[in-house]
């Protein structure tokens, strides 16, 4: 995934190298989709019969898919650097404009209507306030979450709404060909979003302003705005997924529904690579990485491992999730630095040159050994000398380490002294 | 600076952020004199500050985590965690005296902030992720120990319960005393010791701070272990206090203790905030609660109406900001 591991500590700024197998196969998605094989080989040795028999896999995949379009939509919202917890509020906001527009005699295609509309006007409520005023996202979200679902409890109350388009439950609940509905709708989405992404000039607008929004200001792009639309296709995309939600949950809505999804979503975006600091990140991993939580929380339910415990495991994926791309060569030799080499930065040099020497001398050796056009005696007295070479400056390297650290013991003594006598 | 220094007292006063919050807040009282009178008596408005001041310990604790420009969101389930394990541990040994719970409120709660602490300063993970990853374990941890379980009013041991409701000369319940004293200790500590002024160093500008020679992962971790310490504080009282307890407690408190830090004051950015704005904000907030809860089927609304609060106190804040800045040039050209 990033290849320039040396100099970049947070984004991957070389330049395109071409397709190398063993780069693909070690990249963070191929990562993604070893663990969902594992998950799946898991869960075929403990429950052989179960998984085999008809519509397991295909029930498996459908309990997932309720929160896949606001995954979609999130990758937008991380990528700009930013965050939105108020989709679950915005969904269920949006399920209760149709399923309000339903009740009311409606015709279906109004009441889907409304739900994106009424999503999609929450989301410009928070792009304005994120956008325009200049609020941090955080803030602005919570406060909405609060808000939205807040307005969902005063006008529904303890009512459940239960008229809704019949579409919701097929969509959710059946398959085409052995596959399910919802997936197949998932994935034509994720194309539309890679190809907004990775192909449009908007996409690569979003890429930008992640990275550096002052510098994208200043090369021409209209941050505001752009970020007003970002927060526009979330709530859209939240509509978009209340039918899911509300297909899932058999047709009907209430106030206290979809609590947490919010999170879910973020969880699963950050699993599939997408980094919250903005400006990184694709969509087929966090279309992999939905699949893998869908595996995840049914392989724990059928351990018998209940919803709480569930949380610890989501928890911990999450921040391992974030942990490893921070576990690079930078950050161990940030750690051999601080506790070997005890922060000077002379010695660090000192051992790194001599080990790279070190190693041409051992080439070198190698080689001639290797040599067939030398005569032996030749051969074993170059070898000598060679390795006579090495240790020289090993014993030189070691030497002038232990002066630079006495020297360095001796200055911090020095100083505590002076300060002490302050 | 020498026009500051020749305003009046009153202009000072009027330009200070705190003033247009208590100005707030008397008229907030005063409509609720007229709509519900019943809310000025002693003793209303004692069990109003006894039921809220939680969300006091919560809100100084998160103070010092967002003026490090951090956030901290998994207090709620540092609180749940911490209350079921000190409920569960008094029920089956009632004859520990009390203060040993509240110790190990403290010890646990700071092993949970300073968890936090470790993977946002060290590892320098985004504190809002990070801090999201910990509340699904602290939840989940909070539910494997309590296993389900609820603990009632006739579990609770007397010492345990007097840290929160024991009534000190008769009148002011012992959690209030504690709520003033971590007041003051915070006061004391973010604004005179070296210590709590290197947070406010980190918070407005990290790369400066560190130039300086404070390390911004220590301080960090020093942020993040306070407030963990101070919502472990929070979940042994807040069971004390009402003497229930399930793993389900504090969910969602994290947000109003947010709520409050913003309504005082603190920005969100870092470095910015003050005890004394959040003692009002605080003071504010528990008015509100109180208010709503007393009117006549508004209880539905004080999601909606905390969400609202929430962002118009933000956007207060942006502008105010914005016309001092303003100012600040004006006054600036005015001297060239």
């Amino acid at each position: 995934m990033s290849e320039n591991k040396n100099t970049a500590p947070a984004r991957d700024l070389t330049v395109k190298q071409g397709f190398k197998l063993s780069k693909f196969l070690v990249s963070w998605e191929m990562v993604l989709v070893y663990i969902l094989l594992l998950i799946n080989l898991v869960l075929m040795a403990t429950r052989t019969n179960l998984y085999f028999s008809g519509g397991t896999v295909q029930s498996i995949i459908q309990s997932g898919m309720d929160v896949c379009p606001l995954v979609l939509g999130m990758i937008l919202i991380l990528m700009l650097g930013d965050i939105d917890v108020s989709v679950a509020a915005t969904m269920i906001f949006a399920s209760m404009a149709t399923g309000l527009c339903c009740q009311a005699g409606m015709p279906a295609i109004v009441g889907v209507l409304a739900g994106l509309v009424a999503g999609g006007l929450c989301g410009a409520f928070n792009g304005f306030f994120v956008a325009y005023v200049g609020m941090p996202a955080v803030i602005v979200t919570i406060a909405t979450s609060m808000l939205f679902r807040g307005i969902v409890k005063i006008v529904l109350d303890v009512n459940v709404l239960k008229v809704f388009p019949s579409f919701y439950v097929t969509i959710a609940w059946s398959n085409i060909a052995g596959i399910p509905l919802a997936l197949i709708l998932f994935l034509v989405m994720s194309a539309g979003f890679i190809f907004l992404l990775q192909k449009s000039k908007f996409g690569r607008q979003l890429y930008i302003i992640g990275n550096n929004a002052t510098c994208a200001q200043y090369s021409g792009i209209d941050v505001k705005k752009t970020k007003l639309i970002v927060f526009i296709l979330m709530g859209v995309m939240c509509g978009v997924a209340s039918i899911f939600f509300v297909g899932r949950m058999g047709g009907s809505v209430s106030s206290t529904m979809g609590t947490g999804y919010e999170m879910t979503a973020i969880a699963i975006c950050v699993l599939g690579g997408v980094s919250t600091n903005g400006g990184k990140g694709k969509v087929y991993g966090s279309v992999i990485a939905t699949l893998i939580m869908a595996f995840l929380t049914y392989t724990l339910g059928l351990l018998e491992v209940d919803a709480n415990s569930r949380k610890i495991v989501t928890g911990f994926i999450l921040i391992i999730a974030v942990l490893i791309p921070n576990v690079n060569r930078q950050l161990i030799a940030n750690l051999k630095l601080k506790f070997i080499y005890k922060g000077n930065k002379n010695v660090e040099a000192l051992n790194i040159k001599t080990a790279e020497e070190v190693k041409a001398l051992r080439a070198a050796i190698a080689e001639l050994q290797k040599d067939s056009t030398v005569s032996d005696a030749d051969k074993s007295a170059k070898i000598k000398k060679n390795e006579e070479k090495i240790v020289s400056l090993q014993k030189k390297c070691k030497e002038q380490t232990a002066a630079w650290l006495e020297e360095q013991r001796e200055d911090e003594r020095k100083a505590k002294e002076r300060f002490a006598a302050k | 600076m020498e026009n500051a220094k020749n305003k009046s007292f009153v202009g000072k006063l009027t330009e200070s952020r705190n003033f247009g919050l208590v100005l707030g807040l008397i008229v907030l009282l005063l409509v609720a004199a007229v709509i519900t009178p019943s809310m000025y008596s002693l003793n209303s408005i004692i069990s109003m500050l006894q039921n809220n001041a939680v969300y006091g310990l919560l809100a100084i604790g998160e103070m010092m985590v967002i003026i490090t420009a951090g956030i901290d969101i998994s207090i709620g389930a540092t609180l749940s965690l911490v209350g079921v394990v000190c409920c569960r541990l008094m029920a089956e040994n009632p004859g520990v005296p009390g203060v040993v719970w509240v110790l190990l409120a403290l010890v646990l709660g700071a092993l949970c902030g300073a968890f936090n602490g470790l993977i946002v300063g060290y590892f320098k993970m985004v504190p809002m992720i990070a801090t999201l990853g910990t509340m699904y374990i602290f939840r989940g941890f909070s539910f494997l120990f309590s296993g389900g379980q609820w603990w009632f009013p006739h579990q609770f041991t007397e010492g345990y319960q007097a840290f929160a409701t024991l009534r000190i000369f008769g009148v002011v319940p012992s959690i209030l005393v504690i709520l003033v004293v971590v007041f003051i200790l915070a006061a004391l500590f973010l604004g005179y010791t070296s210590r709590g002024r290197r947070i406010y160093a980190i918070g407005t500008n990290k790369e400066s701070a560190q130039i300086a020679g404070i390390k911004e992962e220590k301080v960090t971790f020093l942020a993040m272990t306070l407030c963990g310490m101070l919502a472990g504080l929070s979940g042994m009282l807040y069971t004390a206090n009402y003497a229930t307890c399930s793993y389900g407690i504090g969910e969602g408190y994290e947000m109003t203790a947010i709520a409050i830090c913003i309504l005082g004051g603190v920005s969100i950015t870092g470095g910015k905030g003050k005890v004394d704005g959040v003692i009002i904000g605080f003071l504010m907030m528990a008015v509100i609660t109180y208010f709503i809860s007393l009117l006549p089927g508004l209880s539905v609304w004080s999601d909606a109406i905390q969400g609202a609060i929430i962002i118009a106190a933000v956007a207060l804040n942006k502008f105010t900001e914005r016309s001092a800045e303003k100012r600040a040039l004006k006054e600036r050209s005015a001297l060239i």
